[in-house]
């Protein structure tokens, strides 16, 4: 099949077939890739680390993960390049983890006393140093608030191993020698290895054992994702389902995130639960929330992927069958099911201060059936600096309509105090 | 005797790989670039990454877009006229001259890509409707267009389709880029095109930068490909634009290398040139190349490192 598709390309003998054999259409599957998208070892290298050319490793990253000219979420693109980035426009991607770009959307608004406010753009989220792309050091937060983990070190292989020995074998342990990875372990389609294979880890995640400067990761956390995850959730959801495991090579969400900023976890720090059940009550309350006022939902019809939580299951296979992007499973918490760090942040950046998944800036994400952007005549001053449009980006594209008129914070989901 | 005869043999294998060799040499001596400026306007060089570039090579102008401004700058890298940022057009994704002159813009808006008609001005005159798709190409959305002999050419990055239309917008040919390479069990996401350009023979030439590959796409319909991933020159890393000089040389963009590198019309490695450095010769993550009717080479960057021009020459 493959040699007789390959001779249409024709008998010249510059047509070399390399790159072209199996599995060369993903670039990582999972593990490490070819070396030469990362390192180029025979270049004459002006500066730069590990033969790694980009200015930084993040560059070297986002010279396949940006893609200028991008007209919408496209696969595995996690920014948007600046060029396509205009004053009133939204950063395009919109996969789980969120479009770094965000980073670069500064908005200016009056206050209530009327002075001009600046929310600055780096507020926004993980302000990784990619100098050949325009992303710098966050100025404000010099270390991982919480924690000593330097900003000023902060790079997508501070949280992603970039040569993943991380494996996951049938036994569903994670470990970083053993049966060859043969492909991502990612995707709902793609979790379960057959003896004497593995699948990567979830999302390349840093693993047991991975150092960056002063902190060690003790684990890989448990989730799936559907195969097509950056979309617009216009109609749709995209549903990336966290679980919690503790054995076999894992750790938890809390503890994951917590490997930077351990002060935002730890028990006494006055800090929000985590990892911890909804209880009967919560899980009730998110079960039947639909909008601020209106409880009269059902747990098959709950879920939101603005407020996810973690399943209280290691095993993949369960996880996948929730890890869908066409609203056939949206079933809500149980009372052990937890509330983690992603509840209520984004992993990279979201369109709100904090990489929270809402805004949680003002009491209403709505106001009069309308977002609260600086064209909606009710909102006054509370549309810090947006448009409609650009919230209803923020909110990875649903219309206002899938809230209440007067939509309050989504805290509510799983408090229902409003 | 025998002995004799074996070295006599080895002798001429010597002098016939020396005398390859110094063919190759010669040839990579007949090509040189030398950097020219980069794209300027009144306040100096253009400080902005990567961005759209696109050429009139009758009047040797060049279109640069970026954040929905249109910069037009003449033969000697000065800008001269902008555009763009009043219209209601959504996000314009590039610009193109037609055989009168005209300018044709690629925009985006509410979903769809639509090409309009302008005036020397860029001033809207109308729509230009894709007509008569055929049924796999009915929801075909363009990300990047060129105009070549009277036709355009419209390439889709993510969907890895390319389409080439008459002027006003009559389908002539298409392809889906993505089935015409041996399929494994891979996800068409998982790979970009790079953007397009066509070169004097009316190939359509690109890179696939996951593949590692460059490929020449004939209008007969034929690709071929070529490219081995490793950073020795001649090699590439993570590739971008292509592009083919009045010689019928191929010139391929390297991101990760920093550098373009040239193969002559047989695909023989020729040289790479610009690398990664501070210098007005060097390049940062160069990703898109133009080249216009006088082999004048236009390269985007990162690091808000503008747009270089390069003279080639062949003496
Ligand atoms: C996805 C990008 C990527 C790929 C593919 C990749 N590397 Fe790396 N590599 C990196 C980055 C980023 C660093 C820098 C790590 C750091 O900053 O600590 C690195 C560092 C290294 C180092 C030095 C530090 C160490 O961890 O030992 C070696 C050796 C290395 N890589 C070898 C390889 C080999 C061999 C391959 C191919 C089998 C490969 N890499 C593929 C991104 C990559
Ligand atoms: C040569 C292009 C290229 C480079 C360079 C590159 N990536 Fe990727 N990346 C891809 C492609 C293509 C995919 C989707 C296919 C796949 O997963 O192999 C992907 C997918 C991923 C995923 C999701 C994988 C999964 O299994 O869920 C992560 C995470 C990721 N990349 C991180 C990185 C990081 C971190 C770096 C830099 C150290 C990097 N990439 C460099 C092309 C690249
Ligand atoms: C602070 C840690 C962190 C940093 C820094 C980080 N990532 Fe991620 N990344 C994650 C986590 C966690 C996920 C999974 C998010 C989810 O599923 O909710 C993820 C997901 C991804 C994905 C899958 C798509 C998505 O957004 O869900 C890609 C691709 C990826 N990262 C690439 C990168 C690249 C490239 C960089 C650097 C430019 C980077 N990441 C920096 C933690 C990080
Ligand atoms: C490798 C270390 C590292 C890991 C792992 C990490 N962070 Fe961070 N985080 C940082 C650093 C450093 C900063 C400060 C720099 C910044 O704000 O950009 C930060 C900042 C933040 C902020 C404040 C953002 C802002 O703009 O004010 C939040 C929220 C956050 N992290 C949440 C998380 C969550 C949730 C996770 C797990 C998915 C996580 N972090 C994992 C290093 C890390
Ligand atoms: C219930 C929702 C929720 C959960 C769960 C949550 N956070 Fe937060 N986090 C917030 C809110 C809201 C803010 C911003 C307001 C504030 O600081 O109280 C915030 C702020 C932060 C900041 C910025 C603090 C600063 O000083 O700038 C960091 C870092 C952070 N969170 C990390 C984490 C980590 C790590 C976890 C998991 C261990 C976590 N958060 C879990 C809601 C949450
Ligand atoms: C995903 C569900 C979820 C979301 C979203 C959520 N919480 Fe909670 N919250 C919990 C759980 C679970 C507890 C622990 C309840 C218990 O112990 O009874 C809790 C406890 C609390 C407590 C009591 C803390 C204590 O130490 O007793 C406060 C206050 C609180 N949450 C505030 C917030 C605020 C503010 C937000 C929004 C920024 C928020 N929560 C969002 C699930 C959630």
């Amino acid at each position: 099949m493959k040699t007789l598709k390959l001779s249409l390309f024709g008998t010249a003998a510059a047509v070399v077939a390399i790159g072209l054999g199996a599995n060369a259409y993903a670039f990582h599957s999972g593990g490490v890739a070819e070396c030469d998208g990362c390192h180029s070892m025979h270049t004459p290298a002006a500066g730069g680390s590990f033969l790694l050319q980009g200015s930084d490793q993040s560059s070297t990253c986002l010279n396949c993960h940006e893609h200028a000219g991008d007209t919408g979420p496209s696969s595995y693109h996690i920014s948007t390049a600046e060029t396509q980035l205009g004053a009133g426009v939204s950063p395009l991607q919109r996969t789980p983890g969120g479009d770094f770009a965000w980073l670069k959307k500064t908005y200016s608004y009056l206050d209530r006393s009327g002075a001009t406010v600046t929310e600055d753009g780096q507020v926004h989220g993980h302000n990784i140093v990619a100098a050949d792309q325009g992303y710098a050091a966050d100025s404000v937060n010099t270390t991982a608030p919480g924690g000593t983990f330097p900003a000023s070190q902060l790079a997508c292989n501070s949280c992603h191993d970039p040569h993943n020995p991380n494996r996951r074998g049938v036994d569903g342990n994670i470990s970083r020698t053993g049966a060859p990875i043969v492909r991502s372990g990612s995707y709902n389609n793609s979790v379960a290895p057959v003896a004497g294979q593995a699948v990567g880890a979830f999302r390349l995640l840093a693993g047991a054992g991975y150092t960056k400067g002063s902190v060690t990761f003790l684990g890989n956390p448990a989730a799936v994702t559907p195969s097509s995850y950056n979309r617009t959730e216009a109609t749709t959801q995209t549903r990336t389902a966290y679980g919690v495991s503790t054995s076999g090579g894992h750790e938890t969400w809390g503890q994951w995130c917590s490997t930077c900023h351990p002060d935002m976890h730890s028990t006494g720090n006055y800090a929000h639960p985590i990892d911890q059940g909804m209880g009967s009550s919560l899980a009730a309350n998110y079960q039947t929330y639909v909008a601020s006022g209106n409880m009269t939902g059902s747990s098959a019809t709950s879920f939101t992927s603005l407020v996810p939580f973690a399943q209280n299951t290691g095993d993949y296979a369960t996880l996948a069958l929730s890890a869908q992007n066409n609203n056939s499973v949206l079933t809500g918490p149980g009372s052990t099911d937890q509330v983690m760090c992603l509840s209520c942040h984004r992993a990279h950046a979201s369109g709100f201060a904090e990489m929270l998944r809402w805004n949680n800036e003002y009491e209403f994400l709505t106001i009069n059936g309308a977002y609260i952007g600086s064209d909606n005549s009710t909102s006054g001053n509370a549309h810090l600096g947006r448009t409609s449009a650009e919230w209803q980006s923020a909110y990875y594209d649903r219309p206002a309509t899938t809230f209440a008129t007067y939509q309050r914070v989504l805290c509510n989901k799983c408090h229902a105090k409003d | 005797m025998k002995a004799n005869a074996i070295k006599h043999i080895r002798i001429i294998i010597l002098s016939l790989s020396l005398l390859i060799v110094s063919a190759g040499m010669s040839m990579a001596g007949t090509f040189k670039a030398s950097h020219l400026y980069n794209l300027s306007d009144f306040t100096g060089p253009l400080t902005y990454s990567w961005g759209a570039l696109s050429v009139d090579a009758t009047r040797n102008e060049v279109y640069f877009i970026y954040q929905n401004l249109v910069k037009v700058f003449n033969e000697n890298g000065m800008e001269i006229f902008q555009f763009g940022d009043d219209l209601q057009l959504g996000q314009v994704l590039g610009a193109a001259v037609d055989k009168n002159g005209d300018i044709v813009l690629l925009a985006y808006l509410e979903g769809r890509s639509t090409i309009i008609k302008c005036n020397y001005r860029g001033e809207p005159l109308g729509e230009i409707k894709l007509q008569r798709l055929p049924k796999d190409f009915a929801d075909f959305n363009a990300s990047q267009m060129v105009s070549r002999d009277g036709l355009l050419y419209l390439a889709s990055h993510s969907e890895k389709k390319l389409v080439v239309a008459e002027a006003d917008g009559t389908f002539v040919r298409g392809y889906d880029v993505f089935d015409m390479l041996p399929h494994m069990d891979k996800e068409r996401n998982d790979i970009d095109l790079s953007t397009i350009s066509v070169d004097q023979h009316n190939n359509i030439l690109f890179t696939i930068p996951v593949l590692f590959s460059a490929f020449i796409l004939s209008p007969e319909g034929k690709l071929t490909s070529f490219g081995r991933p490793g950073g020795a020159p001649g090699r590439f890393n993570v590739v971008g634009g292509m592009v083919s000089d009045s010689q019928g040389n191929y010139l391929v963009a390297d991101m990760l290398k920093s550098a373009v590198i040239v193969f002559d019309k047989d695909l023989n490695f020729v040289k790479e040139f610009g690398y990664r450095g501070a210098q007005p010769g060097n390049l940062i993550g160069p990703r898109d190349l133009v080249i216009d009717g006088r082999d004048r080479l236009y390269v985007t960057q990162g690091r808000a490192r503008g747009v270089s021009v390069f003279q080639l020459a062949y003496d």
